[in-house]
């Protein structure tokens, strides 16, 4: 009866120190941590148009700063309440294990490797390859390239991959690998090559700085999800980012979303239909 | 003609993060190097003067940060401290590792050059008795910077062209400047090139100063 006694007073002792200390560990959700520092914290880039870069005004713009708004205006009330450390691509993961940022959102992608590091957000884009080719050129559309086969001379970013990524989408056509972004535009300007096979987001922030010099092909291929990054062990937080991000897609912001959008890649986003939520269709 | 001309606006455009990246180089260098140097002259006097445990502590420091990559340092010092607590921003773990990788480097030249010096000269500075204080500063140290120098000035052009290495934790120096410059208007050769006469600038700037400090130092013929 007494050991019986016991051990209900052990059990009972355990359970009231287990439930404090997962109180103690609510209490230090980087949330709440966020919010008595009065500002977001946000890991991120600045060598990579459109998503992180300086413009012409030194001030640090692009589709993966204004996620950073995005958040803070949802912890806030204030998008500027926001401060960007500069990292490079290297250093996204090791600042977010560290503590060095609350929040990392620089174009990564997921991938379930990284996802064992770090906790993944819902996404934010979807990115894939692209074929770029100039105005009024001898093909007009994703199915001619394809038709013509070898004659075709594709420009890529030079990479292990690139000659199988071009293949993908168009088997037979040739590959030329340049070392620079700027050297495959250029190839398809003196007419080396008759497309260019490139990131999306890329194609699309070229185009709106060059409007009405070339066109998309229209075919999209190599998908991949563009999503921001949290340390892992921190649901509250989590879901407090998920939730801002999500209501920036279909909800509150989707206006902030969208005119952001349409800045950096040039096109214009319909509204989610309003009704029954669109999540469950 | 016509690319001259627009890489020229470009620059203009660009010219206060250019300045600003230009500054941040200069400094972390000034900065790294005169830390770096004084305690390079401590670690070089442990080295040549300290007892047998003051010299193996000595010796294993400089053996082991001799031994890695700048670009090791950098990370460490960014991300080993903010695990125990001490969270340096990414300029102050910067210098602190160029600071440190140079002060290696400098202990070690000192040890070179005080060993260079004939045993004789300590022990007429202690016949006629000068205190160890007096002998270093007036009999060894005057003869040993004439020895340094020059691989001095080779050290600091060293810390300048590995201030680029900061570039990694998000320090922005000239060279991530530069970067931030052409993922705007591509204009990656002109650029880099740019960056590149910068620098040299810095180090020939560098150059003249211990030319001018050996002029000044050298033994009157």
């Amino acid at each position: 009866m007494n050991a019986i006694l016991r051990a209900g007073a052990i059990a009972l002792a355990t359970s009231i120190f287990l439930s404090g200390a997962a109180f103690a560990q609510q209490a230090t959700s980087r949330l709440d941590e966020v919010l008595a520092r009065g500002h977001l914290i946000v890991g991120t880039g600045s060598t990579n148009a459109p998503w992180h870069f300086k413009g012409a005004d030194d001030k640090l713009q692009g589709f993966d700063v204004d996620m950073g708004h995005i958040i803070a205006k949802a912890l806030f009330n204030d998008p500027d309440k926001v401060e960007f450390v500069n990292q490079s691509s290297d250093a996204r993961i090791p600042n977010i294990t560290t503590g060095k940022v609350d929040i990392t959102c620089q174009f990564m992608t997921v991938t379930g490797a990284r996802a064992q590091q770090v906790a993944f957000t819902i996404p934010y884009y979807r990115e894939g390859v692209g074929l770029m080719m100039k105005a009024g050129g001898a093909y007009k559309d994703y199915a001619e390239l394809k038709a013509a086969g070898s004659k075709v001379t594709v420009a890529v970013l030079q990479n292990v991959y690139a000659e199988d990524m071009v293949h993908a989408a168009l088997p037979q056509a040739k590959v030329d690998q340049y070392d620079a972004q700027d050297l495959i535009y250029q190839a398809l300007n003196s007419g080396r090559a008759d497309a260019v096979a490139t990131d999306q987001s890329s194609i699309g922030w070229f185009m709106i700085q060059n409007a009405g010099r070339y066109v998309d092909a229209g075919y999209g291929w190599g998908p991949q999800t563009y999503a921001c990054a949290v340390k892992r062990g921190d649901q509250d937080w989590l879901n407090f980012v998920n939730t801002a991000l999500h209501e920036a897609m279909s909800g509150v912001e989707f206006d902030t979303y969208a005119k952001s959008f349409k800045t950096w890649f040039g096109k214009d986003l319909p509204p989610p239909q309003i009704g029954f939520p669109v999540e469950f269709k | 003609m016509n690319d001259l001309m627009l890489f020229l606006n470009e620059v203009w455009i660009a010219r206060l993060a250019l300045l600003r990246g230009l500054g941040v180089t200069v400094s972390i260098s000034l900065l790294a190097i005169l830390a770096g140097s004084l305690l390079g002259v401590g670690v070089g006097l442990g080295l040549v003067y300290g007892n047998r445990l003051l010299r193996l502590v000595f010796r294993g420091y400089t053996d082991i940060i001799r031994g890695t990559p700048v670009l090791v340092l950098v990370l460490a010092s960014y991300y080993i401290f903010s695990t125990v607590g001490l969270d340096l921003g990414p300029f102050q773990a910067g210098v602190l590792a160029l600071a440190v990788f140079c002060s290696s480097h400098v202990g070690e030249i000192l040890r070179g050059a005080l060993q260079a010096i004939p045993i004789g000269q300590t022990e007429a500075a202690k016949a006629i008795g000068l205190t160890f204080g007096q002998t270093f500063g007036s009999v060894l140290w005057p003869q040993a910077l004439r020895q340094i120098l020059p691989t001095w000035v080779n050290t600091a052009a060293e810390m300048v062209k590995a201030s680029t290495l900061l570039s990694v934790i998000g320090v922005a120096e000239l060279l991530l400047r530069t970067q931030e410059i052409i993922s705007r208007n591509f204009l990656s050769l002109q650029f880099y090139f740019l960056a590149g006469f910068l620098y040299f600038l810095i180090n020939y700037g560098i150059e003249r100063l211990g030319k001018y400090v050996e002029r000044k130092t050298a033994v009157p013929s």
